[in-house]
């Protein structure tokens, strides 16, 4: 489970986030909409404890992040608009190093069932990820989550720039997760993604969360339209 | 997890097509700088054998003469390589491998190896302990100054760091990582150093402790290097920051330091003018140290002291050769001259050489360039102890000649010949390079300094731990 309570960032002058209050359940995917700026990486980064917060406190499954980010971080798993990894590795072998960092040891050939159950077939997680697209190195983040077992899971952006199939396969695979037990917090731009994979919808604007939805209180409406209300108000 | 990280660097390095490349040039260098030198040091072994051999010849079959006239004859004696010259010929191409040794003069050192060699080969002179000492560390920068910086502009820092490793481990696995690189790199080099070492003439004495002890001190070197750069590479925020503060560093420890110290030191510490010293010295040998004590009032007391002790009112009514025991007095005398000039000289030369082994703290190349020198046996402490081991070495000779003409030449009898008897009892040179503890001694103030610099470095890469961000805003 995963919880901000009034979490706050300034920089400078500027509010980046402004005491979010909020709380992600396991098997809940709680999408983070908003305009570039508004704060959802802001609010990813908080929870990975790569930035102080000002004021309150974020939680991953009940263990201050500022106070130990270092334990926070071994409860969650974090895939990124582009997921980074080691050009002059294999995918199989850059998911071994990472999930070792992540304390978990695995043989090979789990390292390879973990792929092909991300969707990453065993002759291209051979392949040096220097030739991977962005939907391939999406996969192995999520094979990396697989292999840690993670019971939090960020993402920001994670469908971004992904073709509609990747994307199709990338929402099946958070689907699978979600269903397993793992809280999902993902800050996107998109809505389509948003309104197809999210049990819970929040809005974000200038920092402040304006909004937030269950997918039953959006379902027949225009999310759309919705959001560009919520971002003139 | 520090071990996972360290393998995936070394990994990663090995992997880089233009680290490997690096990797090649530099092993290049330093076999080939190697092989070279040794053939340089076996070169100038056989010469100086040669040489030793024929001045010995010509030595034993001079002829029949006075014995006092065979101390202006002469002899040269020819410094030995160190073995380890192989690996760092220090001060040896600039500082003279013979001298000759004749009554009434200690001369300096003659016949500077640089001198033989074209301007050409001067500048492009390289020795296996300067691209250790300059090459490597660039080499170092290289594999380094993206190690945490470029990784945090790729991502893949937030990706490490985003599965709870501790900042503590990352830095020290990168360390690791590019050390065992470095290491790897080096085997081969050193496999081939050591084994031109073990085929080279019979190593003295400590050889292989002093070649411990090189080994010692560059490995202390490296690691310097390479936690200074990954520590760098953590505190920046772009790779590119770190490569240009880390490529300055570099000039100022490589380039700029060894130049700018040298400079100093001698603007700090100078240095007699050749002519000047030795005006300086023939004076006092002529007019005594205090210069009120003139050498011929000197003579002429201790000409009184002797006829007084012997009774007699003659030198001619002597039971010996007067004018031998004269040479012998005059020699003692000269004696006290020259160790107070050549004292005074080396002494400064040492102070510098301190002076630059401190400035060390400065830039550390400087403290191993000191260090290197001092094990490997071609410092100026060492062709100290050779020039020392002449002078003593031509008092003696010098005595036995003088001794012979007082005892054997009737007084006033100024035919007198010695002969090939003499010239064979005669002891030759020998000198050997000093033990592995001198060289430890001399090494000291060097090597506080690069403990100093291990101990910085490695706080400086603990601290770089704690700064360590994912994000730099």
């Amino acid at each position: 489970m995963l919880e901000a309570q009034k979490l706050t960032k300034r920089f400078q002058d500027r509010v980046a986030l402004d005491a979010l209050d909020l709380r992600v359940e396991p098997g809940e995917i709680f999408a983070l909409l908003g305009p570039n700026g508004a704060g959802k990486t802001t609010t990813i980064n908080l929870f990975l404890g790569f930035l102080t917060p000002d004021s309150g406190d974020a939680r991953i499954a009940g263990t201050s992040v500022a106070q130990d980010p270092v334990a926070a971080r071994r409860k969650l798993a974090y895939i990124p608009e582009m997921v980074s990894l080691y050009p002059r590795f294999s995918g199989v072998e850059n998911l071994d190093y990472f999930s070792r960092l992540g304390g978990h040891r695995r043989r090979h050939e789990e390292l390879y069932a973990l792929l092909e159950r991300a969707g990453l077939a065993r002759e291209a997680a051979d392949r040096r990820v220097g030739t991977y697209s962005k939907g391939m190195r999406q996969k192995i983040g999520i094979a990396l989550a697989l292999a840690t077992g993670a019971k939090v899971l960020l993402l920001d952006e994670p469908t971004s720039g992904l073709d509609p199939a990747a994307s199709h396969e990338f929402s099946r695979m958070l689907k699978k997760l979600a269903d397993e037990g793992v809280a999902i917090l993902m800050a996107t731009h998109d809505l389509f993604r948003a309104r197809e994979d999210a049990t819970r919808i929040g809005i974000l604007v200038n920092g402040r969360l304006v909004a937030q939805h269950s997918r039953d209180e959006i379902r027949g409406k225009d999310l759309e339209k919705l959001y560009l209300e919520r971002l003139a108000s | 997890m520090i071990i996972g990280i360290a393998k995936k660097e070394l990994v990663d390095a090995w992997r880089d097509g233009r680290f490997r490349l690096g990797a090649v040039l530099v092993l290049v260098l330093l076999v080939v700088a190697g092989l070279l030198a040794r053939q340089q040091v076996a070169r100038e072994t056989a010469e100086r054998d040669a040489a030793t051999a024929l001045e010995r010849k010509n030595w034993v079959e001079q002829g029949n003469k006075n014995s006092h006239s065979a101390g202006h004859y002469g002899v040269n004696v020819f410094k030995p390589s160190s073995p380890l010259a192989v690996f760092d010929r220090g001060i040896e191409p600039f500082v003279g491998t013979t001298v000759f040794l004749e009554a009434h003069r200690q001369n300096q050192t003659a016949f500077l190896p640089a001198q033989d060699a074209t301007a050409m080969r001067r500048f492009g002179e390289l020795s296996a302990a300067l691209a250790l000492q300059v090459l490597v560390p660039l080499l170092v920068v290289l594999l380094a100054f993206g190690s945490l910086a470029g990784e945090r502009e790729s991502g893949t820092l937030r990706q490490t760091l985003s599965l709870g490793v501790a900042p503590r481990s990352i830095v020290l696995g990168k360390a690791l990582g590019i050390g065992a690189a470095i290491a790897l790199l080096l085997a081969p080099a050193a496999a081939v150093l050591a084994l031109l070492l073990s085929r080279s003439a019979p190593a003295a004495e400590g050889t292989w402790t002093r070649a411990g002890w090189l080994a010692a001190v560059y490995a202390a070197y490296i690691a310097v290097i390479v936690a200074g750069s990954v520590a760098v590479s953590a505190s920046t925020r772009t790779a590119r920051s770190a490569l240009t503060i880390l490529l300055a560093m570099w000039a100022l420890n490589c380039i700029v330091a060894p130049r700018l110290a040298s400079d100093v030191v001698h603007g700090q510490l100078p240095m007699p003018k050749l002519a000047e010293f030795e005006v300086e010295m023939q004076k006092d040998v002529m007019e005594g140290l205090d210069g009120h004590d003139a050498r011929s009032k000197q003579i002429e007391d201790f000409t009184q002291k002797t006829l007084a002790e012997h009774g007699k009112t003659s030198v001619d009514q002597l039971p010996f050769n007067f004018q031998g025991l004269v040479m012998l007095e005059s020699e003692r005398m000269a004696g006290v001259v020259f160790d107070h000039h050549f004292g005074k000289l080396w002494d400064r030369i040492q102070e510098q050489d301190r002076a630059v082994a401190w400035a060390g703290f400065a830039a550390p190349m400087l403290a191993l360039r000191s260090a290197s020198m001092a094990f490997a046996g071609t410092d100026f402490g060492h062709h100290r102890r050779f020039a020392r081991a002449a002078e003593e070495h031509r008092r003696e000779f010098v005595r036995l000649l003088n001794e012979d003409l007082m005892n054997n030449a009737r007084p006033g009898d100024h035919g007198y010949a010695a002969g090939r008897a003499l010239w064979e009892a005669l002891p030759e040179f020998r000198h050997e390079v000093a033990s592995a503890a001198e060289a430890w001694r001399d090494a000291r103030p060097s090597l506080i300094v690069l403990a100093a610099w291990l101990v910085a470095s490695l706080a400086f890469l603990g601290w770089s731990a704690t700064r360590l961000r994912a994000v730099i805003l």
